[in-house]
């Protein structure tokens, strides 16, 4: 920009304002003398508090200011800036002036938050933090948004309910999506349920009604057996590359290879209780409904076909695409307990819940007596909280060194509800539980547990630090398991239950998804879930621009919330591309070609693809090689402009020279 | 335009965090938003709270910022003080009889300067602070309003006229009165939100009669920093409380009240608020009374187990009876169940009922929406697509659908917008 509407350093007025932050900041930091220093700053026209700079009162004072006192620059000091920069540049451009002019001084995070203990330090640094934002805000150049033009196209990564969902949302929005599932069939873990809370309906033909409208919307594409592989560019202009991998089987041969195929494995659909063909249908009635060759598990023999021996091959294509956001969708996995823990693994009588939820559904009809393995089962110890709320100092972390120390949320409320339905058909079975705190907390939940209580479930209390044990019965017992454990509902009394059948409420975990984490370079939580950055005012985005969660890969969640969820991203993603246009904050790297010699240090040490590249242009009749940077790929992370020997790159908005005058001002002389 | 007659695409009721989200999220896609709020500013209760869980922000840092943006969008448009009357069919889309209240503060004039507030010589109590504390019969409803457009309250105004001479603006209009206006719109958003379950229902709680016994949204404001004393003071003497107890469940999972659900923020509020408390009255013993803790959320358990590592004390056990001793002290009446289940009684020097949710407003006559027994708005398919209701291009969300926190409002808010613009679409491409 030019010299002329950047008024000269000296020449600057600046407004000065102190946030109370609702007492965030003043609790700690004495605000008022903080604005009364500021008053002596040659340069500061005006300075103010208030107790909360962010609302509407507070920013409409801002803007007048502007606008009446003739202010060129403005200084707040607030909460973090990665909270309210974004509102405050809006005040400063609603006033009239360039949102660039405008410096946001974090007094909270940086300051009263971590010196509670020592208010008159807080307090000096504060006054040292605001004379270094007023000194930058005196060099700062006006600046505009980078403008890029956004596909309409979004990707949607997971074909679970959420992901189905989404895609779904998106379309209606008039975006096109491209929707891919890892493994040959839609539906993810929603299909491997029977009936439902709180609806109780049946899963599969809930799935199936949004699995339909989702496959004949015009606008959604599907591929199965697909992956992400590859992804470049930025939001709105992503480049992905995506893997897929064949059915092996088509429509022609598809029957009769699933009728010819001998190899069986364990069917994963049913958790390994029963085994299926590798060339197989999740189930009966999923989509699409041409079977698939499992290719982990196919041993490469010809199987034979029509009196023709034929060898499956799988005929993998990748495929580019450009698009302009992208939901992950890829949902969790049931907690699996190591060998041994709860009898798990080692005493056929013990199971986890979504296995016994299976079991229950492939029993043919209502067979009069529920049998185990042979066995009739009168009496049953469901356990909870297995996989969850772990706690330090006694239990075990996993094995990647974290411990799952969070409520998985979903299996209270699933338990009740599947230990209910049994004894709706079996009324004569005992069902113990032992949980530590029951937790049905949404509006239809509690009347699982209230109807719990009424179908006489014995319910047993433990300590989440002394959770029951299960072990063998001794020979020639009633019963083949036994289940001890202190019950605190009577004084912790020593109880020891013999069973016949233990059900095991696992826990929540991610899928793995680190291959994603790392080509995104998107977060992940303390719970190995994936990030959102913030709770309340971002709850499904992630810090890189265009990529947002949906579902359980973000966090437990039952199907309305993973529904909502979804819906609230494919609502980010509309935002985002229904204009066509996205609008990026301008700091990024920026060349000097005057004094750029084409070392190409800088290439060397910057690690974002083509952010900045070599190219060859004319100067004065002479064939160079200059830097020049791509703005969009571009973090803004300042590695070039350290690595540049002749000092030829900045970081627009935090140039090397707001950082000199910036540390000048901190280390003045501050009397308070 | 004719300002009795309005058209957007879209009409959101109630401006909680959920209704202000659900517009914000549709005016960003392009689409023209109205939205009405019954009282004189929006923020809904989530304004009202002091700091809010998980991740203990101040609740106005989160919340005046929402109403802020709300307030700029060049494609939202509040109309305060505002109640649709009747809701009528029109094609696929529908017309919304709103009445406007009368402010007797001319809407386009003030400028929200308070001259009129610090010039009123009638205190009334200050329903923001939920009746602890005074305020002007004529004010701006609170320091973060939007609109930032003083009300005058007729009711008690005593007809001075000391507020009309100390407008300098001439603002102030005795004779105003209330304005019907017609909105004609494609979809609509219920977000009308929820109130606290009665605080005097449950006689062996005192029925709200005990005076040192207050509900957890009176606690809310004690903690607030724009609260009315700014700090947490036993209402019966305002004296600083020692010993502080919660009882959980306080209102909800209990029949005999007609709410047999868990309202599923009370145990989340009454460890955020005994945190806070710890902070602010370091000596002070803090107990929560609890059945079940349900800590359920993402970052939740970690949060009840901090609260744990600081001492607070959590007691399995049944509150049985609340009374008073001779000096005001509440005395529980609890049966420990960790403890052999005997039943003792323990004084404290305040208790806080941790009432539940219920829904705030009943919009089955006029939007013809199903509600449930308990009036929250239901959803035909509450699985897939939560904010659908039995009215094709009626939309809910938020706790008017059931009790619900920030952070579950917000996504509920965002679903609804989506699904309402698929149905915008859906509409104008005729399918
Ligand atoms: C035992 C049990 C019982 C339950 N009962 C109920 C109930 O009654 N009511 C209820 O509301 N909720 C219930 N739930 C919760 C419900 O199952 C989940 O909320 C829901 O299935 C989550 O859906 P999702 O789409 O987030 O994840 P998922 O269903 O896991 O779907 C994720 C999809 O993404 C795919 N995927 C993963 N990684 C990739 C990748 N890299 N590329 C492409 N695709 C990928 C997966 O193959 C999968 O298809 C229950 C859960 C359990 C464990
Ligand atoms: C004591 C307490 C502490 C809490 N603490 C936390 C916390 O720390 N963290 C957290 O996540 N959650 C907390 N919550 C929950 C939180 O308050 C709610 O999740 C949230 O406020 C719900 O937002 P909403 O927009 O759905 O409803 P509301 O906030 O109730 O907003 C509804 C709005 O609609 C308006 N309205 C109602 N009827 C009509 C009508 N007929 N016409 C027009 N407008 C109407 C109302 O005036 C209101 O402005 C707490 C709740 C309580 C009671
Ligand atoms: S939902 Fe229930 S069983 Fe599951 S982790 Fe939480 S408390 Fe434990
Ligand atoms: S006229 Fe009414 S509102 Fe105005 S100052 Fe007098 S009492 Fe207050
Ligand atoms: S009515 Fe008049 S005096 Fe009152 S706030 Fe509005 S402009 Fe100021
Ligand atoms: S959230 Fe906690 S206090 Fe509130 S009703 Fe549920 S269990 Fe009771």
């Amino acid at each position: 920009m030019t010299e002329k509407t950047n008024p000269k350093p000296e020449e600057t007025k600046i407004g000065v304002y102190v946030c109370y932050c609702g007492g965030n900041i003043s609790d700690v930091v004495d605000v008022e003398k903080v604005a009364e220093k500021m008053r002596e700053h040659p340069n500061v026209t005006i300075a103010r508090t208030d107790m909360s700079m962010c609302s509407d009162a507070g920013q409409s004072i801002v803007e007048n200011d502007i606008k009446e006192l003739g202010l060129t620059r403005v200084v707040i000091g607030a909460c973090a800036p990665s909270l309210h920069e974004h509102t405050f540049r809006g005040t400063v451009a609603r006033g009239g002036l360039n949102p660039y002019y405008f410096h946001h001084v974090g007094l909270r995070e940086q300051d009263s938050w971590v010196h509670s203990n020592n208010p008159g330090g807080a307090t000096e640094k504060a006054v040292r933090l605001m004379y270094a934002g007023i000194a930058k805000a005196n060099l700062l150049k006006p600046l505009d948004m980078i403008k890029l033009k956004a596909e309409r196209h979004a990707l949607v990564i997971g074909g679970g309910v959420a992901g189905l969902r989404a895609a779904y949302d998106i379309a209606g929005r008039g975006i096109n999506v491209t929707l891919i599932e890892k493994t040959p069939f839609l539906g993810g873990r929603m299909a491997q349920l029977e009936t439902v809370f709180p609806t109780g309906n049946n899963a599969r033909e809930d799935l199936h009604s949004l699995i339909n409208e989702v496959r004949t919307h015009p606008l959604i594409t599907i591929h199965t057996l697909s992956e992400l592989v590859n992804i470049r560019g930025y939001i709105g202009n992503y480049d992905v590359q995506i893997r897929s991998q064949s059915r092996g089987v088509s429509g022609d041969n598809a029957e009769a290879a699933l009728a010819a195929c001998t190899q069986e494995v364990p069917d994963d659909f049913n958790y390994g209780l029963t085994k299926r063909k590798v060339v197989y249908r999740a189930y009966e009635g999923c989509f699409p409904s041409t079977p698939a060759v499992d290719w982990e598990h196919y041993d490469g023999k010809p199987i034979e076909i029509d009196g023709q021996k034929v060898i499956f091959e799988n005929k993998k294509k990748t495929f580019d695409l450009r698009i302009g956001a992208i939901v992950i969708a890829t949902g969790f996995q049931p907690y699996e307990p190591p060998r041994g823990d709860y009898g798990y693994d080692e005493l056929p009588e013990v199971v986890t819940l979504p296995q016994f939820i299976r079991y229950m559904g492939l029993r043919d009809g209502n067979v009069g007596e529920l049998t185990w393995k042979g066995h009739p089962v009168r009496d049953i110890a469901a356990i909870h909280c297995v996989g969850s709320r772990h706690l330090a100092g006694v239990h075990e972390p996993q094995p990647d060194g974290i411990l799952n120390n969070y409520c998985s949320r979903v299996c209270c409320t699933a338990t009740l509800h599947q230990v209910n339905e049994l004894l709706d058909e079996y009324p004569n079975i005992n069902v113990y539980d032992f949980y530590e705190d029951i937790r049905t907390y949404g509006l239809e939940h509690e009347s699982y547990y209230t109807e719990a209580s009424k179908n006489m479930v014995r319910f047993l209390r433990f300590h989440g630090d002394q959770r029951p044990e299960v072990a063998a019965a001794p020979e020639g017992d009633t019963h083949p398991v036994l289940v001890k454990g202190k019950d605190y509902l009577t004084n912790g009394l020593e109880i020891e239950v013999p069973v016949d059948l233990v059900i095991l409420a696992v826990g929540m975990v991610p899928r793995p998804v680190d291959d994603l984490v790392d080509m995104m370079k998107i977060p992940k939580g303390d719970d190995r879930f994936l990030l959102e950055v913030h709770p309340k005012l971002r709850p499904v985005e992630t810090p890189v621009p265009g990529i947002v969660l949906a579902g359980t890969a973000q966090s437990p969640m039952n199907i309305q919330e993973s529904c909502n969820a979804a819906s609230a991203a494919a609502a980010k993603v509309s935002v985002l591309l229904a204009s066509g246009q996205v609008e990026l904050d301008p700091f990024v790297a920026k060349v000097d070609l005057d004094k750029c010699t084409g070392t190409g240090d800088c290439i060397e040490v910057c690690e974002y693809e083509d952010a900045i590249v070599l190219e060859t242009m004319t100067v004065e009749g002479n064939e160079v090689q200059r830097a020049v940077v791509t703005p969009a790929n571009c973090s803004g992370c300042g590695n070039c402009v350290s690595a540049c020997p002749h000092h030829a790159i900045d970081v627009q908005g935090w140039e090397v020279a707001h950082y000199e005058a910036m540390v000048d001002a901190i280390t003045m002389e501050v009397e308070l | 335009m004719d300002e009795n007659k309005l058209k957007a695409d879209a009409l959101v009721v109630g401006g909680g965090i959920a209704g202000m989200q659900s517009a914000l999220d549709l005016a960003d896609q392009g689409y023209q938003v109205i939205l009405v709020e019954k009282e004189p500013s929006i923020g809904g209760k989530m304004i009202m709270l002091s700091k809010v869980f998980p991740t203990l922000d101040c609740a106005s840092c989160i919340t005046t910022p929402k109403m802020s943006a709300v307030a700029n969008n060049k494609n939202i448009r509040i109309l305060s003080y505002s109640e649709i009357q009747s809701v009528q069919k029109n094609g696929s889309g529908f017309i919304a009889n709103v009445l406007k209240k009368p402010r007797f503060v001319v809407e386009e004039t003030c400028t929200g300067c308070r001259l009129c507030e610090y010039a009123c010589p009638v205190d009334i109590p200050n329903p923001f602070d939920l009746n602890i504390g005074a305020i002007r019969a004529v004010r701006v409803p609170f320091s973060t309003a939007v609109p930032q457009i003083a009300v005058l309250d007729m009711d008690n105004c005593i007809l001075c006229g000391k507020c009309a001479r100390a407008c300098p603006v001439d603002s102030i209009d005795f004779l105003q009165t209330e304005k019907e206006v017609e909105i004609e719109v494609d979809t609509l958003i219920i977000a009308t939100g929820f109130e606290t379950t009665p605080i005097d229902a449950k006689k062996e709680y005192g029925n709200g009669k005990l005076h040192n016994v207050i509900d957890g949204l009176i606690m809310e404001r004690l903690l607030a920093p724009t609260g009315p004393y700014a700090r947490v003071i036993r209402p019966g003497d305002g004296k600083e409380p020692e010993s502080i107890a919660y009882v959980q469940c306080a209102g909800s999972r209990d029949e005999t009240l007609g709410v047999p659900y868990c309202s599923r923020i009370c145990c989340m509020y009454a460890i955020k608020q005994a945190m806070l408390i710890a902070g602010s009255l370091p000596m002070a013993d803090i107990t929560i009374y609890y059945m079940d803790i349900r800590t359920f959320g993402k970052g939740y358990e970690q949060f009840y187990q901090n609260a744990q590592a600081m001492g607070i004390e959590f007691v399995k056990g049944k509150v049985a009876k609340i009374s008073e001793d001779e000096n005001q002290n509440p005395v529980v009446r609890v049966e420990l169940i960790d403890e052999n289940s005997q039943i003792i009684e323990r004084t404290h020097d305040m208790i806080v009922l941790s009432v539940g949710m219920s829904p705030k407003y009943n919009p089955s006559q006029v939007y013809g929406v199903n509600v449930d027994e308990f009036g929250f708005v239901k959803s035909p398919t509450p699985n897939l697509s939560s904010t659908k209701t039995n009215q094709p291009g009626i939309f809910a969300t938020g706790a008017s659908t059931g009790p619900m926190d920030i952070v579950d409002s917000i996504n509920s808010a965002s679903a609804a917008a989506s699904s309402a613009a698929s149905y915008l679409e859906s509409v104008r491409n005729g399918k």
